[in-house]
This record gives C-alpha cells, structure tokens and sequence, in this order.
C-alpha cells in the first residue's frame, strides 16, 4: 500500500503438501502486504488454503507442508530463511499468533497467570515482580479481571479464554497480530464484543492484525482491507467497504449472497452451486469455473490474470480483463 | 409458506398451532454436579413450555449453553426430564415405556446432529444409516426393494448421482454432502417431526443455505416439521415460521420470526439482534451492554437470569423469575419490564 513500507510483504508463496500422489498446492502464488497498523482480513471456506498461509507467515508449518517458492518478508526480516534460534525472537514478541481453539491452546493444567508468565520469562529476563504486574496489566488491557491470574482455563468462559489469548498475545506490544478465526468457537454477542476490543486494541497499540475468517460479515465493520481466497489463490483483494459494496469477483458476490438477511423481504437464495474442488486435482483456468454462472470457454483453458477494475481492488478473473468481451458487450 | 393456523388466541401465552403435533409444559432438566452425594444441581432447562404444529418450522436460538440441545435432547428422548411433561399428539411420553413404544416414537421423531464429521460412522458407508433406518423402522420395505428405496431418499436430499454416492464411504465426502446424509438418515424412518440441532454451523457459508433450502422444501415437499436449533438468527428468520429465544435454560421470548425480529420485547433478543453482524449498517459505536458474564445456571435461585447483563433491571427482576407474558399478538416475552401491547391477562 501507499505511504509507510509494510510491515509484512508475501510475494509469490508457494505452500505443497507432499503426498503419496505428489505435491498438493494449498497455497497457489499467493501475494500479499500489509501496513503498520493495518487490519487485513483473508476470507475463504474451509480447505482454501488460508489456514496454511497463515501457518506459513507465522513458520509454523511441519512436514509434509513446505513453502516450495516464494519469500515472506516481516519487517525487513527473510522469513523463510530465518534460523529456528533467531524465529524464537521474532515470535511472540513481534509477531504473536491468536490460535482458532483457545480450548485447546491453552494448558489445562496452568494457570493464565502462570502461562503469561511463562512467555514473558522466554523473552526477558527481569525479577517475578515485573512479570506479574506485567501479566496483570495484559489482562487488565483485554478487560479481564486480573483475580484470573489464578485461574486455571477452564474456569473461564469461552470469550473469557479467548480474551486471555488475546492478552498473551499482546504481552510485547508486537507489530503483527495473526488470528485464525478466534472468535468462530463464541457465540454472536460474545464476538462482537471480541472483535470491537481487538480493534479498539488496535487503534491504541498500533499493531497490525491478519485475521483470517469464513465469516465475511464479521470483519465488513471491522477490517481495512479484504482478501477473498478460493481453493489456494487469493482471487480479489480491496478496500473492505469497497469489496461489500461492488464485489468483482462472481465467488465474492456469490459469498455475499449466501447471508440470509435480517431485514428486507424474505426470498430464497441460492448461494454458489457445487462444493469447493479438490485441491490434488484443481479444475483447469479458472478455478472457479465449474461453479460459475459467468464461466466462458476461455475460463475452462485459461487462468485469469490479475485485473484491476478499481483503484484499490485488484481481481482475479478474465471478466475485468479490459480485453475481453461477453456476450459481445464490455463488463467493465 | 406453509399453512399455520392462527387461531391462538392473542392471551394464550403458548402462541402456538392449534393442533400441535408436539407439545412441552413446563419442561425441565437439572442435572446433578459433582458427584451423587452432592446437592448442587445444574439448571439445564427449566420450565419450558412449547409447541410444534403440523407443517411448522420452529427455530430455537440461543447463545451456547443456553439448554438449547438439552431441550432437543429431552425432545428425542435422549435424555429424561426431572420435571414437566412432552406430549406427542397428545400423549404423554412419560407413557411411552418399552422397546416397542419408544421405537414408534423415534420413528416418528427424528434428529439430525450438529457435526457431520462425527456423527457417521466412519467404518461403513456413508449411507449404512439410511439403509439401517430402514431395516429397523420400516418393516414393510423388504430387503430386496431396500436399496431402490434408499437411493431414492438420498436424491431427495440432493445427493447424486445416488448410486455411486450409496458407496462411498464418510472421509470420501465433503461436509455438506455428510450432513445431508444426516438428514437422508433421519427422512429414511419417514418421521414427522426433525429435530434439528445446528444443522449448518459447522458446514461452509456457500453450502449452507443448500442444506436450508433442504430444509424448507422437505418441510413442503414431505410435509415435515422441524426443530431448527441454531445461534444464527439470519438463518433461521430464512426458514422459519416461528422463533423460540432460550436465555439461560429458560424460554424468554417467542412469536412469529418476523414479528419477533422487527418488534423484540425481551432485553435479551434486543441485545442479540444488535449483535449480528450486518454488512449494511453504518459504522457505529457499539452500546456497552454486551461485556456481561454468562448467567450462573447452578441453584440459580429466583429472579431473570439475564438481570446481570440488562440495562433495564429493576428491583423485581431479582426476586421473582418473569414469566412469558403476551406482548403482542402470538407474540410473548418474559420480562417485567417490557411493555405490553396486549390486554394482560396473567
């Protein structure tokens, strides 16, 4: 984007599986920046791969899975190189991750207080006392009461354990926050309540904030920029209020259709035909084709290019190709 | 739409179909925490009354823990309740006894779970539970026309082509496709009402309202009724007919969807409609209603359970436990300081 170099800049990544039957691309040339401070959403169904870039932004990624190309850049730093000694800085304390199960990544058998610890001695050595307070003033930060110090998680209540997520997280004023749907295990109102402190969080500590979802209305009031992904490849990426409201892609207007609404008439919807393709076999061009009321012959040969139909909305589809024509009649 | 009688009177709280097909009265299940010497009971869902008329299409929403799956678990007889009477056509089912009996019930009343990837079983066929269904509850399909049979139910539910699919096993399918085998599972038995519970959360959003759909023209088609239990209130103003909101084990308000969602009585609703997240509306800051905690659900005690978290709490509210009053016609809520729009008989 304009304005400050971004904090994170994915080029070109390649993520495979290596599997018996060879390598399947989950994640499919994929391109990607965010900005200090920025809010990035990626959007996709499950298996499309955005669990995976995530993984590989964060270096988490274990065998099979492996980055076959491309390089990820986080403040200034080759991330695909980076040793395991020098990742163990860079982590936690620059860019910290909030897991999608807080069930599961929190230890059963500690407590909060002495888990926040934990990272924090990781990463600084200093007396108990600062670390304690320090933990206190985490919590204090994610609006739960430091008594949690000393509970144990399942003590707490959902939202409870992903705001103590979130609080560990938040432990080293990072730069970059990774969340891979935290709020999906909550219910509505616990997750509007979530998602307004994290952006509230935010705007105060100037983090950025990868957010990965299914859900496209819980981030359209929440995030700068969206990134809709199908079956590996990012296929169009904007301006959040942009995308809700001229969505190029037919898959994102498709997704957009699949809500039914709370207000205005009832009518039967009928969402995107067909399920997400198989990724060891992915259809041939555009891969969005089989499902696609829009689909051409020169979408069943040939992958689409990247077009860009608007300043800051760039999309993956031979319908924006300002060559093209359907139907004898310009789209664009 | 279906056809919904709309006899109920506008002061009869139950708001509901003249000829139910299933029926509660002050429902309950406590469950009993910490081992069999201890007094301290988990109010699950207490006193629920509700109906579910012929044709009719009911959605139960409600945040997690609310008793919402313990409510449809009390329903298939799954579990048993430690107060109040179901009543299937009229009879109660605390007669329902014996293998035989409770057969015919389950037959007739039949339920689909909310995680498709758990509940086939993965060792058989996808489709071992359509033709296992059919086997024990439909003894005048015999053996040889079973499978013709079968591969009908699984067309009826959209999944083709049905021959291949008969075979393929639950890892080979995606996960709409295994919960409409679900759904295949529960139709196989012929049953008259579905007991739905979180049939689409775990499935993706562009999968979703196929299963839906399902739901809607099985409800015409077949002449089903459901029970759909979810915490997306979209959804189920998309198929419903009637809305139940379950608050803390109990019910505190229920009418028609759409009058509920467009005139909501109870704090609660209010506060969930505000809650879902709508694309459309502009950017604003939020009320500060919402940072309650969950309600305590062991030995409760009286008073509204959602009096913690409601800005609107009066003395009353902690003392005595509101009862579902009509707020407007077929339309009721359980709150004391809701306003009535309707003569108020209780």
């Amino acid at each position: 984007m304009d304005g400050a170099p971004p904090i994170l800049e994915v080029q070109d990544l390649v993520v495979e599986y290596l599997t018996s039957q060879g390598p399947v691309r989950a994640v499919d040339h994929v391109d990607l920046s965010v900005a200090p401070g920025e809010f990035v959403a990626i959007v996709g169904e499950s298996g499309c791969g955005k669990s995976t870039l995530l993984f590989a932004i964060a270096r988490l990624l274990s065998p099979p899975a492996e980055v076959a190309h491309g390089s990820i850049r986080f403040a200034g730093r080759d991330m695909v190189g980076l040793s395991e000694r020098d990742l163990r800085w860079v982590r936690w304390r620059d860019c910290s991750i909030v897991m999608q199960s807080a069930m599961n990544a929190l230890n059963p058998v500690l407590t909060i207080g002495a888990q926040l610890e934990d990272a924090i001695a990781a990463h600084e050595a200093g007396p108990v006392g600062v670390r304690r307070r320090r933990a206190a003033e985490v919590l204090r930060l994610v609006s739960v009461d430091p008594v949690h110090l000393h509970s144990y998680p399942h003590q707490l209540s959902g939202g409870m354990r992903q705001r103590a997520m979130i609080a560990m997280a938040l432990v080293f004023a990072p730069q970059l926050v990774i969340m891979d749907e935290p709020t999906s295990a909550l219910d509505v109102v616990a997750q509007r309540s979530l998602m307004t402190q994290v952006r509230e969080l935010q705007r105060r500590l100037g983090f950025a904030v990868l957010f990965v979802t299914h859900d496209m209305s819980l981030v359209s009031r929440f995030s700068d920029r969206l990134a809709i992904m199908y079956a590996g490849q990012l296929v169009e990426l904007g301006a959040t209020r942009e995308v809700f409201e001229n969505p190029r892609h037919p898959y994102t207007t498709g997704l957009l259709q699949a809500f039914p609404a709370l207000r205005g008439p009832r009518r039967r919807i009928l969402g995107i035909p067909g399920s997400p393709p198989d990724l060891r076999s992915p259809p041939s061009g555009c891969r969005f084709h089989p499902r696609c009321s829009h689909a051409t012959d020169r979408c069943v040969s040939e992958p689409p290019a990247w077009h860009a139909p608007a300043a800051r909305d760039v999309v993956l589809c031979h319908l924006y190709d300002p060559r093209s024509t359907v139907n004898g009649r310009q789209i664009v | 739409m279906a056809v919904r009688s709309s006899s109920a009177r506008a002061g009869d709280v139950r708001a509901g179909p003249a000829t139910p097909i299933l029926e509660a009265a002050g429902l309950c299940k406590h469950f009993r925490i910490g081992g069999l010497a201890s007094r301290r009971w988990l109010h699950a869902v207490d006193d629920v009354d509700l109906a579910i008329g012929e044709r009719e299409i009911v959605a139960l929403v409600g945040e997690s823990g609310s008793g919402k799956s313990t409510l449809a678990r009390l329903l298939a007889m799954l579990h048993r309740p430690t107060g109040g009477e179901i009543r299937f056509h009229g009879r109660s089912l605390g007669r329902v006894r014996g293998r035989g009996d409770v057969l015919a019930y389950r037959r007739r009343v039949q339920m689909v779970f909310q995680d498709p990837y758990s509940s086939l079983n993965p060792v058989y066929p996808a489709s071992h539970g359509v033709v296992r269904a059919l086997a024990l509850h439909r003894p005048e399909i015999d053996r040889r026309t079973r499978t013709a049979y079968a591969e009908r139910i699984l067309e009826s539910v959209g999944l083709t082509p049905p021959g291949e699919l008969m075979r393929s096993y639950p890892y080979e399918l995606s996960g709409g496709q295994r919960q409409r085998f679900g759904i295949a599972q529960a139709l196989a038995c012929g049953p008259e009402m579905i007991l739905a519970d979180e049939p689409v959360s775990m499935l993706d959003v562009s999968i979703r309202i196929g299963v839906l759909n399902l739901i809607a023209d099985l409800r015409s088609r077949e002449g089903v009724s459901f029970l759909y239990i979810t915490h997306d209130i979209g959804s189920a103003r998309y198929i419903a007919d009637r809305l139940l909101v379950m608050y803390a084990g109990h019910v505190v308000e229920t009418g028609p969807v759409d009058d509920v969602l467009e005139h909501p009585r109870h704090p609660y609703t209010q506060l969930l409609l505000s809650a879902v997240p709508d694309p459309g509306a502009p950017l604003e800051t939020l009320p500060p209603t919402d940072a309650g905690e969950p309600p305590r659900l062991v030995d409760p005690g009286a008073g509204c359970r959602f009096r913690a978290r409601c800005p609107y709490a009066v003395q009353d509210c902690a003392e005595v436990t509101p009862r579902l009053r009509p707020m407007r016609p077929d339309h009721a809520a359980a709150c004391h300081v809701a306003r009535s729009e309707v003569l108020d008989d209780g």
